[in-house]
């Protein structure tokens, strides 16, 4: 995808502009000393075993569960849940 | 001071006070509480609670340590039928479908919650003022800040108003607010706890941590919450850690401290001379202590909110209105999604996304988002290093004291940097607590991965050292 996006539409936030505060964080990022170090993640052992994956299973969720997810949809009529617009384009 | 867990436990069990009483006293305090703490009450779920483990008491049946005891839970836990608002806007009518698991486990325990607690937004935050709930007042001084994000959770610990609480540790946010309000705070090693049901922050950091008044509370609740659970696979399995096991320091031969975080000029005056005093009385119990380079402040500040704002732009972005949430249509879906998010999110929590989405376009994320991933692994292989030399490090938990209430608002820059010391040990998931010791803000003590029993036997060491 070549087209530009910028950050208000990246992050479907209105008018949101990059602040000064975070951009001197990035700032010190960039120039922290390059580090001869491209294997990411070497540490962060936080895998799951081939032979440990959860089972690939369809875990039915209880009444009270399913009413609650009811109740929290934003809008309802005539007993049907209405979702907020159909993507048009 | 003592287990605050055993003293409630034996009250109940020697009828000194019924279950229905106290937790009716705690919610009567947390009601009538000024500090802003409570977001909503859970009134009628922790009475009903409370008059069945009366009436196991009244038939003479025995109750579990934690059967009956009140805590409290920040308010971005889900605890089914009860509200998770996350202190957000969005969020303030949402209700949750199902429970965490690590309050489950409480539950079967049979500890009572009574109140969801104010925080900052999604943990967006070092002082629980980006809240819809009114800034936390800290609990020994009302005019600063409470900490955060988990500023409620600590101030209803340190005042008395839950035996425990159950924070959320992604940055620092158990152990700086822990530090601020006087009490004990822990971030376990990353996968002790189980984050099931925990709202996604900054997934590669974010853990469930207890804040309780004494070592003996949070080796308690660290066994009851820690193991393994398919709902979360960064978990795993965790021997329990017993009372007898972290009675003595006598493994501890060697302690650690990072020289820059002293040796600088953004640290309290007062918060280094008692930090080096406390170093000094290490001493002189025989353990050798050992200066440790590390990295920058600024640096670690930055790789950590880097990686934090690219993970929670990726994890607030469902965040839009279709299935839950205060949603607003306007004239087309993305509308729809964008005023929503506009209107609902909190300055901060806007300023955390597009720092993400900054980050992770291209053209920024190999200068800055791959860069900080390459300096996490670079400071996780400091950390493994460090620990070939010590056994433990100890740092203050904060360079300042708190801030007034609305000082952090007027300048994030310098609310991120106050993180300093936090954020460092989130990036190598390594088990950290907070003791509310050594400085005007505590003492942050961390040893290897996995090593969590460590902790706590320094933790018990130091209870008695200084």
């Amino acid at each position: 995808m070549s087209k530009i996006m910028t950050v208000d539409v990246l992050s479907s936030i209105k008018g949101a502009q990059p602040s000064e505060a975070v951009n001197k964080l990035f700032d010190a990022i960039k120039k922290a000393q390059p580090l001869n170090n491209n294997a990411f993640n070497n540490n962060h052992n936080n895998y799951v075993s081939l032979t440990d994956l959860r089972d690939d299973v369809v875990i039915e969720s209880s009444s009270i569960e399913k009413q609650i997810i009811i109740e929290n949809f934003p809008k309802e009529k005539n007993g049907y849940l209405v979702v907020s617009k159909v993507i048009e384009e | 001071m003592d287990s605050q867990i055993h003293k409630i436990h034996q009250q109940l069990v020697d009828k000194k006070i019924s279950c229905t009483a106290l937790i009716q006293q705690k919610l009567n305090a947390l009601k009538e509480n000024t500090n802003n703490t409570v977001n909503s009450l859970l009134n009628d779920l922790a009475l009903q609670l409370a008059a069945k483990v009366d009436t196991k008491i009244v038939n003479g049946d025995t109750i579990g340590l934690l059967e009956g005891i009140p805590f409290g839970i920040k308010d971005v836990y889900m605890l089914q039928g009860t509200y998770a608002t996350a202190s957000s806007n969005l969020l303030k009518n949402y209700k949750s479908p199902y429970t965490a698991t690590a309050i489950q486990k409480l539950l079967d325990a049979g500890a009572i919650p009574i109140v969801k607690e104010n925080c900052d937004s999604f943990g967006h935050g070092s002082s629980s003022e980006n809240t819809i709930f009114g800034a936390v007042k800290n609990a020994n001084n009302s005019d600063l800040v409470g900490g955060g994000s988990s500023g409620g959770s600590a101030v209803n610990v340190a005042k008395d108003y839950t035996i425990f609480s159950i924070g959320g540790d992604t940055g620092g946010s158990v152990r700086q607010p822990a530090g601020y309000n006087h009490v004990y705070g822990l971030k376990p090693t990353y996968g002790r706890i189980s984050r099931y049901g925990l709202m996604a922050y900054a997934s590669s950091t974010d853990c469930v941590g207890p804040i309780a008044k004494s070592v003996e509370d949070i080796r308690i609740l660290l066994n009851v919450m820690s193991g393994k659970d398919v709902k979360d696979q960064t978990t795993y399995a965790s021997a329990e850690i017993t009372k007898d096991s972290i009675s003595n320091a006598k493994a501890i031969k060697i302690v650690g401290y990072f020289k820059n975080f002293i040796e600088n000029d953004a640290i309290d005056s007062k918060i280094k001379a008692d930090f080096l005093t406390t170093i000094e009385k290490i001493k002189a119990k025989g353990i050798e202590v050992k200066e440790l380079d590390f990295f920058k402040s600024d640096i670690l500040v930055s790789t950590y909110y880097t990686l934090a704002m690219a993970e929670t732009a990726s994890n607030l972005s469902r965040l839009d209105g279709s299935n839950y949430g205060n949603r607003i249509d306007d004239k087309n879906l993305k509308e729809s999604y964008a005023i929503t998010r506009s209107e609902n999110f909190s300055e901060e929590t806007k300023r955390r996304i597009v720092g993400g989405n900054q980050v992770l376009s291209q053209g920024f994320s190999d200068e800055i988002y791959l860069k900080g991933l390459a300096l996490r692994d670079a400071i996780s292989e400091n950390f493994e290093n460090d620990f070939k030399e010590v056994d433990i490090i100890l740092s203050p938990v904060t360079p300042n004291s708190p801030p007034k209430i609305g000082d952090s608002l007027k300048d994030p820059h310098a609310m991120y940097l106050s993180d300093a010391y936090t954020v460092g040990f989130s990036l190598g998931q390594l088990p950290t607590l907070t003791i509310p010791k050594g400085t005007e803000t505590g003492l942050q003590i961390t040893a290897a991965k996995n090593n969590d029993e460590l902790v706590l036997k320094f933790a018990n060491f130091l209870k008695d050292t200084i």
